[in-house]
């Protein structure tokens, strides 16, 4: 079996190192080989980051090459935009409906426009995340919402229960409730993004 | 990030990054002492050891340089212990005067220096691969394939150290060492060593009439090696079919193992862990095949080796690498299996993924929000205009590289640590503009000291700007000389940096608060116009603790920072705090300029440089 990828693309500060390895956590509870392929260094924020994670029944290579991405998570729209050609044709991207323009850009294409051709492009489900994640009490916890909303999606190999456990056990107190909930509020959101689409 | 995330009994199954992993594995082989200097890709791993060195037993420290910390373990080794090293790959540029000797003498204590390369340049200047340091210093070199591996290899080169009295050089690569994968625990050896100096001053004495006979025993040691290590768990045979043998080093393995799936052919492998020497009887295995490819990333390190082996052999097998696979950069299982397809004559297309067709602006890595860096930057931006000079930006290797990217543009160059200043001052030596030469608290202190006693000595015209932001801070903020604290936080002596300034002679220190715009202008115009009328160096210390640390510290302590935010009837739309201050948290909004608020941490640099006095903090009264 080739391995499965799931390519995570956002904004250094976003908290993708922290959401890959927790994919990661939860995929191994489920008894799969995994690698977790991070880039750190040169700027702790504001930089453009990816992180990969592969699981397969093998251990898995650290890069995924472009074509080969099953599912894309993006957590901010330019930054998906740009990781996009990592995904298989067949793939599927989850992507927070949040524009964040580089700082003095010149030409910075609008929220619409990306949406619009992402879309087009690719199945998508996109995820109010911003939001969500300060009704589950932080601006922080947008990976959170964002975690949930992949295991909702049924192809990233977790179950909401093991994302659930690992979250659980990595943030205590007040924070693991305000994750545990965002987590849950991204769970129903992309359930019901994908119920309006199997309609649709 | 959980605290201890190598700490743990035997059988304790955790998803580890490669260098977690290779520090897990020192903490089984009973290390004595781990140092280093932070560098990308190899901070952690000696990160990690400091968060279980009291559990555990062991010394850790974060030292001035990579060559400081590489003598340090030597001591240790001296004192019969075990001691780990670890930098990244340029960093062994800075320790290789030791490393070569070492090379002769050998060591007592086991003693293992991780090499952290940086394939593609990620985060470096070059990307030199350091295999080739081991050839050179006769240290054997290891490279692990996985995070698993990593851990027990380095359990086990402390052993092999030990056996064959060597340091040895483990090799890891970006992709290996900011891997996580999973990783079983094991025992944690309890050697209970005496620390003991093993006087031997023939063997520790570099002097002439020592060295030859040393420089004999070190080929004797390779060739030991290249014969011991052929039967060695880390390197492997697999039966295939045909007639092509397929060699792969250190990550490529992994790539290579995934190509051959997606290509769905089987042919023989070699796993090659110990890339130099190589083992003796593994190649004359090899070389009984008709064709060998080898797959590596970077220098065609196993390649050459492999050729001259054949030559000696008087064997003819067809070897290619890296005519099929790219030199630059690093490898991937697609670009492998493009290379694998060629020579073993099956098709492959490579995957195509969408696109979404839209432009995309660049997203290069920015000064965070707060960062002193930044109002530093434009502080001295506005000093040499004020002095009527546009000044030759000399500038050096930490967050404050990133003054290279507009709107600053303040590095002409930057090159290796402490360099600013040497090369700074060859430049001011003939250039009629000043020099300004930018350099970090911790490079100052690594490598940026022999260069401003160099510019008083000679006294050359050049004004040294040392961004002092009290911690290392590209690498994930661990303490040097001047942060007051050790590796866990604990108070430790604070070395002054403008203390050492005047006493290496310079006669022109100020320190001025990086956030204090007016003063850090005004200062430095002094400066610049003094080395100009004196023809000596000048240093201003522009001060101001790392944003994140600050943030980090507010939020655990539960206070808020009061934000600002744009009065949007006196804004006059002039640009200055988007385009010129280019704050991240600063965008425009129609004709009016706008403060996130999820990305402001409230320094109030931008209330002080609008010139329209538009920003004010939240809850005030414009």
């Amino acid at each position: 079996m080739r391995p499965k990828s799931i390519v995570i693309a956002g904004v250094g500060g976003q908290g993708l190192l922290t959401m890959g390895s927790l994919l990661g956590e939860a995929l191994l509870e489920q008894g799969y080989k995994v690698c977790v392929g991070e880039v750190h260094g040169l700027s702790q924020r504001g930089g453009s980051v990816v992180v990969f994670v592969k699981y397969a029944e093998y251990q898995p290579s650290p890069v995924v090459a472009p074509g080969e991405g099953d599912v894309l998570v993006g957590l901010e729209l330019i930054e998906a935009a740009r990781r996009l050609p990592l995904l298989s044709r067949s793939g599927l991207a989850v992507v927070n409906n949040f524009l964040l323009p580089p700082p003095a850009a010149e030409r910075v294409p609008s929220r619409e426009e990306l949406v619009t051709s992402i879309g087009k492009a690719v199945r998508s489900v996109f995820v109010e995340a911003l939001p969500l994640a300060k009704k589950a009490g932080s601006s922080v916890a947008v990976n959170m919402v964002m975690l949930g909303a992949l295991a909702a999606c049924g192809v990233a190999g977790v179950s909401l229960e093991t994302v659930r456990s690992v979250v659980a056990a990595r943030f205590r107190g007040a924070a693991g409730e305000v994750n545990l909930r965002a987590l849950e509020l991204g769970y129903e959101e992309a359930l019901k993004k994908l119920g309006e689409e199997v309609q649709g | 990030m959980a605290s201890a995330r190598i700490s743990g009994e035997a059988g304790t199954r955790k998803l580890l990054l490669g260098n977690e992993a290779i520090a897990r594995g020192a903490v089984e082989a009973g290390i004595s002492a781990a140092t280093a200097y932070p560098g990308t890709p190899s901070t952690e791993i000696v990160e990690a050891l400091a968060e279980v060195a009291e559990e555990y037993g062991f010394y850790v420290e974060w030292s001035t340089n990579e060559k400081v910390a590489l003598e340090v373990a030597i001591g240790v080794s001296m004192m019969g212990l075990r001691a780990l090293t670890a930098m990244k790959h340029v960093g062994l540029n800075v320790a290789s005067d030791p490393l070569m000797s070492l090379g002769y003498t050998g060591v007592v204590g086991g003693l293992v220096i991780v090499t952290a390369d940086d394939p593609n340049a990620h985060s470096s200047q070059n990307e030199q691969d350091n295999r080739i340091y081991g050839m050179h210093a006769y240290i054997p070199v290891f490279e692990p394939s996985g995070v698993q591996e990593a851990k027990d290899m380095t359990r086990e080169l402390f052993d092999l150290s030990e056996k064959y009295s060597t340091a040895v050089l483990l090799r890891t690569t970006t992709r290996l060492s900011h891997s996580r994968g999973e990783v079983v625990f094991g025992e944690v050896a309890g050697l209970n060593r005496e620390a003991r100096f093993h006087k031997d001053p023939e063997r520790w004495a570099l002097l002439p009439p020592y060295s030859l006979k040393k420089h004999r025993e070190a080929l004797e040691r390779v060739e030991k090696l290249r014969e011991g290590l052929g039967g060695w768990r880390f390197n492997w045979f697999v039966e295939g079919a045909g007639d092509t043998l397929v060699v792969s080093a250190g990550v490529a393995h992994m790539y290579v193992a995934e190509a051959l799936e997606a290509l769905g052919v089987k042919p023989p492998l070699l796993k090659i862990s110990s890339v130099y020497p190589l083992p003796g009887r593994l190649v004359e295995k090899a070389l009984e095949f008709s064709r060998i490819v080898v797959v590596e990333e970077l220098e065609p390190v196993v390649e050459h080796q492999l050729r001259v082996a054949a030559s000696e052999a008087g064997k003819t097998p067809k070897i290619v690498g890296k005519e099929l696979f790219p030199r630059v950069g690093e490898l991937n299982a697609q670009l492998v299996a493009l290379g694998l397809a060629k020579v073993l004559g099956v098709r492959y297309e490579p995957l195509q993924g969408p696109s979404a067709g839209v432009e995309l602006p660049p997203r290069p890595p920015t000064l965070c929000p707060g960062c002193g860096h930044r109002s530093a930057y434009y502080a001295v931006k506005l000093a040499a205009m004020r002095a009527r000079t546009n000044p030759v930006w000399a500038n050096d290797i930490g967050c404050y590289t990133l003054g290279f990217y507009p709107p600053f543009r303040m590095a002409d160059f930057t090159w290796s640590m402490g360099s600013a200043l040497g090369i700074g001052m060859g430049i001011s030596r003939f250039s009629k503009e000043p020099v300004v030469a930018f350099i970090g608290d911790s490079t100052f202190f690594h490598a940026g000291v022999p260069g401003l006693i160099n510019a008083v000595y000679n006294r050359y015209p050049i004004v040294v700007v040392v961004m002092d932001n009290e911690i290392t801070a590209m690498t994930g903020h661990q303490p040097h000389p001047g942060s007051g604290v050790g590796p866990l936080g604990e108070p430790r002596p604070r070395v002054s940096i403008e203390e050492i300034a005047k006493a290496c002679g310079v006669e022109f220190v100020e320190v001025v608060p990086a956030y204090d715009v007016w003063r850090l202008r005004d200062a430095t115009e002094r400066a610049i116009r003094y080395v100009r009328e004196k023809g000596l160096p000048a240093v201003v210390v522009a001060r101001q603790r790392c944003a994140l640390v600050e943030l980090r510290e507010k939020r655990r302590k539960g206070e808020k920072p009061t934000l600002y935010r744009v009065v949007e009837e006196k804004c006059i739309g002039c640009g200055v705090c988007v385009d010129r201050f280019a704050c991240p948290a600063i965008v425009r909004e129609g004709k009016v300029a706008k403060i996130l608020p999820e990305l402001c941490v409230g320094c109030g640099v931008c209330a002080t440089i609008c010139p329209a006095k538009a920003i004010v903090p939240v809850g005030e009264e414009a």
